[in-house]
């Protein structure tokens, strides 16, 4: 195996554009398991650890290479919450957003968060520089994105606009190192509610038929939240596997985004 | 019997000694058996069988042996046709012969058909795919109802197996016991509970799985390194199938990183040794987490149905138990299971007159049932504490006072004890020492029964419910398992401890060292303990059945008796005074008169000056009954009413195991019990899917539970005394996880009124059963 420790981003951006099939190693949480679950191989990777402009944080631009052990203690409280129940700690110690964000598993902990922030993925490549992709064109299937094999993945860019009131929450076999069944992100700004979800879809969605039906109420009545989980529970495009049902999915979507929205209001 | 000694007098008996083994553990020493050093050895892989149940019609292994590094392939073509059970139980074992090892037609998805020695891993397992073999798929029985349908396939049509009660309906063994007349009990009670319950597939997860190490020593003989709860049966099993005699074969157990009953079974074993006896070099096999799961050994899922007669003031007249235990592919403790999820269970309600139990074991396609923590005990446990706290529910009385009016106690007997054992009859008994009453006294209190039952307190959609269940279990298999120890005395007046106990992380060599040192008057430190090697200790049957406290305890206490005995007749010659008034403490010999002679002196004497001789002893002990340890166990649980989440948010299991040997050690035990059945009541699951393959076989998506998951268990030991054991001491390791699935279960119920019979009671089951009881409404 061909191992390049990338000392700048330069430098990463370059191997990249030598070995386009190169793996990206960050954190190493999604990678290892791969490696030691599945016995893959890759022949080159390209290590992003040392970089420290990748770790660089601020308001509306969040580093790819950020722990989600800083992200726990950070500004965005529902990116905060969604970090908490990332792995253990040591998962958490080592696993970055942009990880998350590359390998866009349907049950990614950040992914809601980006999702109902609008955020974008910024990502560069030696040959082209920097692009900046709205996560709905970013995600585009199970594992998929429109990431190019030569592009890194270098920031979440974060409106600056985003609701202050988040709420997150997700249900899962356990409480500890769980893959999620169903994780749930509310919004609530001035422009209305904003209902982000995760592992109910090939990628992460807005929940946007409940969103325009909560958007119109004048006021938020127990009817108006009992629709919102029914409305959910309906938009929702989950599946059967061995961790859940396509209908255990659609309710426990629909009860967290009803619960979610009823705790913004408190 | 020896007399009642008050436990507060004991030296080294009754304090949390460190574990002797502590300080090599926690700094990393290679103490395992794959730690040893593989530099030279062949290391195995295995292929799986992709089928449920198919006829192999030819293997060719060409490809794989013309692999470069492959040095041996193994097949039912070119491996010993004997068959034999792989369960580790004494001999005769009480499970059928019907496996060899490598059978012709493979039964199960996961079962093994062929193995690869090679120089690597990594070529072991390139290899094991380039066997090509055929087969002729057989229609597969994937349930206890197929099963036991009336055109079921059969399972075991061979000739060749031995010991199965009716192959031709799949049947593996039976049991039937009638006292009294159950059904006229039943008729004749003013109420009446009846209750199904079924268990899952679950895997015990050992930190460390099955891994063997075997080479051949300098005259050639046959040395199995490996982490086994059972090293004299493993002996014994692989001298039979790889037809060598027992003293051309060594087997050690160094340290092992946790068994739960899955180590005792001989799975690995004879394979590593054929390849070292074929090759001449040394070998080593190791079961990946995979491999673990499905190919290793399970629980025994099980349907229990349980029906009660009890009079309106809430005794029991009638208690009726029918099991239908799942072996899978093979009958790998299939009787023994079964049995004792009567033999566990029904001697607690000793009130009732008539009790009937029904047993059967069935062979399916599925992964295969073994010894399990609890051993079918905590199956049954699930349908006779939910039949109980139904029966509460329908005399409107507290659930505890129906247990109190109804539970055995001290100078009282059940006819099951006598009725059914492990393979024959069992032994009658008189319970020597219950203290269920203050276990349940305390549990009350400390869960705040009083205040929570009933209130179902609401926070946002969390409601919660307390419930509770009482246990027993055993210590050891009466009149069947024998355990022996040999002490010897060193020139510093220090012991050597020999003992066949097999120390599975569990605490035993630690344990039976105190009960030596409190008999020899001399600290732990001076206890010398050396375990399970069939050529330098002598036998044990080994870790199950919570048989080592009191089997081989009882034998340490026995072996130390007789080394004190010794010791006294030197030490009167040496003091000039009478052997009946010297006792042994602080490491000396103290005669009535006062005066003393040191250990050292007296060894220095014995080894060195006159009338020389070894001071030591060996004993033996068998059990004439088992003792039961009791336990009164208590929940809190939280219901999400919307989602359908159970969270565990405080746990009491008070138990009675006697004297604790070390407290720390038998506590851990409890909660690493109620820990282990948390798992198995909320989240544990093996997943089969429709053509009998594991779905979940990696710790990804088996979900044990981790600390997070965890309430505050709080493990409260009772005093207590057992004449019959060792310084009062009874059995502490299994019965614990008997309880959280029946609690769990209550504690719902009190919650939010619905009873989950289906275990394990995930999200999506809570949610289901809350669904039905709203539809009723």
């Amino acid at each position: 195996m061909e191992f390049v420790a990338a000392h700048d981003l330069d430098e990463a951006l370059a191997a990249k554009a030598e070995q386009p099939d190169a793996e990206l190693l960050a954190g190493g949480t999604d990678l290892m398991v791969e490696v030691n679950l599945v016995h893959h191989r890759p022949k080159q990777v390209v290590s992003l650890r040392r970089i420290g402009e990748l770790r660089e944080v601020s308001s509306t631009r969040i580093g790819a290479g950020v722990t989600w052990s800083r992200l726990e203690r950070g500004d965005h409280r529902g990116l905060a919450e969604a970090a908490r129940t990332v792995g253990s700690p040591q998962i958490r110690a080592a696993g970055t957003i942009g990880g998350n964000v590359g390998t866009a598993s349907p049950a990614g902990d950040g992914l809601p968060w980006i999702a109902a922030a609008d955020a974008a993925i910024e990502v560069r490549s030696k040959a082209r520089g920097t692009r900046v992709v709205p996560w709905r064109d970013f995600f585009v299937g199970v594992k998929r994105t429109s990431l190019e094999r030569d592009e890194i993945i270098t920031a979440v860019v974060v409106p600056d606009d985003i609701p202050e009131a988040q709420e997150f929450a997700k249900v899962g076999a356990r409480n500890a190192m769980v893959i999620s069944t169903v994780s749930c992100l509310v919004m609530r700004g001035d422009d209305g509610f904003r209902i982000a979800l995760g592992s109910v879809a090939p990628t992460p969605i807005r929940a946007t038929a409940a969103e325009g039906m909560l958007n119109a109420e004048a006021k938020i009545t127990e009817a108006a939240l009992d629709e919102v989980a029914r409305v959910v529970s309906e938009e929702v495009r989950p599946i059967t596997d061995h961790r859940s049902t396509e209908a255990y999915r659609r309710h426990a979507a629909g009860v967290l985004a009803r619960r979610l929205v009823e705790r913004s209001l408190r | 019997m020896p007399d009642p000694v008050d436990p507060r007098r004991f030296a080294v008996v009754g304090h949390n000694e460190p574990k002797v083994d502590a300080y090599a553990l926690v700094t990393g020493k290679p103490v395992f058996a794959g730690d040893a050093s593989s530099d030279g050895a062949l290391h195995i892989a295995f292929l799986a069988s992709t089928h449920a149940h198919a006829r192999i019609t030819s293997i060719d292994t060409s490809r794989a042996e013309a692999l470069d590094g492959v040095s041996l392939v193994l097949t039912h073509e070119n491996t010993p046709a004997t068959m034999y059970t792989t369960a580790g139980q004494g001999f005769p074992e009480p499970s059928p012969y019907d496996t060899r090892m490598f059978n012709p037609t493979v039964r199960f998805v996961g079962e093994r058909v062929a193995a690869v020695a090679a120089e690597t891993p990594e070529i072991a397992r390139a290899a094991t795919k380039l066997i090509d073999v055929a087969y002729e798929t057989l229609p597969a029985v994937l349930s206890i109802d197929e099963a036991l349908a009336p055109d079921a396939p059969i399972i075991h049509g061979e000739d060749e197996a031995t010991g199965i009660h009716d192959a031709a309906r799949n049947i593996v063994s039976v049991v039937d016991v009638d006292i009294g007349d159950v059904e006229a009990g039943i008729a004749g009670s003013a109420v009446a509970v009846d209750t199904t319950c079924e268990t899952q597939y679950a895997q015990h997860v050992p930190i460390e799985p099955h891994v063997v190490r075997a080479y051949l020593d300098n005259d050639g003989r046959l040395v199995l390194l490996t982490s086994t709860q059972v090293p004299f049966h493993v002996r014994r099993i692989v001298a039979r199938v790889l037809d060598l005699p027992v003293h051309r074969i060594r087997v050690i157990k160094p340290r092992v990183g946790g068994g739960f009953g899955v180590k005792q079974e001989i799975l690995l074993e004879d394979v590593t040794g054929l390849v070292t006896l074929r090759t001449g070099r040394p070998a080593v096999a190791e079961l990946s987490r995979p491999e673990e799961f499905v190919s290793s050994r399970t629980r025994h899922p099980m349907r229990v149905r349980v029906r009660l007669g009890a009079t309106d003031d809430g005794t029991l007249r009638a208690v009726a138990m029918d099991v239908i235990s799942n072996t899978g592919a093979y009958g790998s403790h299939g009787l023994t299971v079964m049995s004792n999820a009567g033999s566990k269970t029904l001697p607690l309600y000793n009130r009732a007159p008539d009790v009937r139990y029904r047993g059967r074991t069935v062979y399916t396609n599925l992964p295969v049932g073994g010894a399990y923590r609890g051993y079918g005990a905590t199956q049954g446990y699930f349908a006779l504490e939910t039949a109980m706290d139904e029966l509460a529910v329908k005399l409107d009385m507290d659930p505890v006072e129906v247990r109190r009016r109804n539970h055995i106690r001290v100078g009282e007997t059940s006819p099951i004890f006598a009725a059914i054992g492990e393979g024959k009859p069992g032994v009658e008994q008189t319970v020597g020492s219950c203290e269920l009453e203050r276990c349940l006294d305390i549990g009350v209190e400390e869960i705040g029964w009083a205040d929570k039952r009933g209130a179902r307190r609401r926070d946002g959609p969390w409601v919660h419910g307390v419930g509770m269940s009482i246990h027993m279990q055993g210590s050891g298999i009466a009149d069947v398992d024998m355990g022996a120890a040999t002490i010897k005395m060193n020139d510093d007046g220090s012991f050597n401890l020999l003992i066949g106990a097999t120390d599975l992380g569990t605490g035993s060599d630690t344990i039976l060292g105190q009960i030596a040192a409190e008999v020899l008057g001399v600290p732990l430190a001076k206890i010398v303990v050396y375990s399970s090697d069939t050529d330098m200790t002598p036998f044990d049957v080994g870790a199950y059945a919570s048989s080592t406290t009191y089997v081989s305890g009882n034998a340490v206490r026995r072996a130390a008796e007789q080394a004190r005995a010794q010791i006294t007749a030197v030490a009167s010659a040496m003091l000039e005074e009478d052997a009946g008034g010297i006792s042994l403490r602080g490491e000396a010999a103290i005669g009535a008169s006062g005066n003393r002679v040191t250990l050292e002196e007296i060894a220095l004497r014995s080894l060195y000056g006159s009338d020389q001789e070894q001071i030591g002893a060996t004993a033996s002990f068998v059990g004439d009954e088992s003792p039961p340890p009791f336990l009164a166990s208590f929940a809190e649980v939280a219901v999400d009413t919307e989602t359908g989440q159970v969270r565990v948010v405080d746990y009491v299991a008070v138990a009675d195991c006697g004297v604790a040997i070390n407290p720390h050690a038998a506590e851990g035990q409890v909660e690493g019990a109620i820990a282990n059945g948390i798992g198995y009541a909320l989240t544990e699951e093996m997943l089969i899917s429709g053509h009998g393959r594991v779905r979940n076989p990696t710790l990804f998506d088996y979900k044990i539970p981790a600390a997070p998951d965890l309430p505050r268990i709080r493990a409260i030991l009772v005093d207590s005394y057992e004449p019959t054991g060792p310084m009062g001491a009874k059995s502490v390791a299994e019965i614990g996880i008997n309880a959280p699935i029946p609690t769990i279960a209550n504690a719902i119920y009190d919650a939010v009124g619905v009873r989950l019979r289906n275990s394990p009671f995930t999200a999506e089951r809570v949610l289901a059963a809350l669904d039905a009881v709203a539809s009723e409404d």
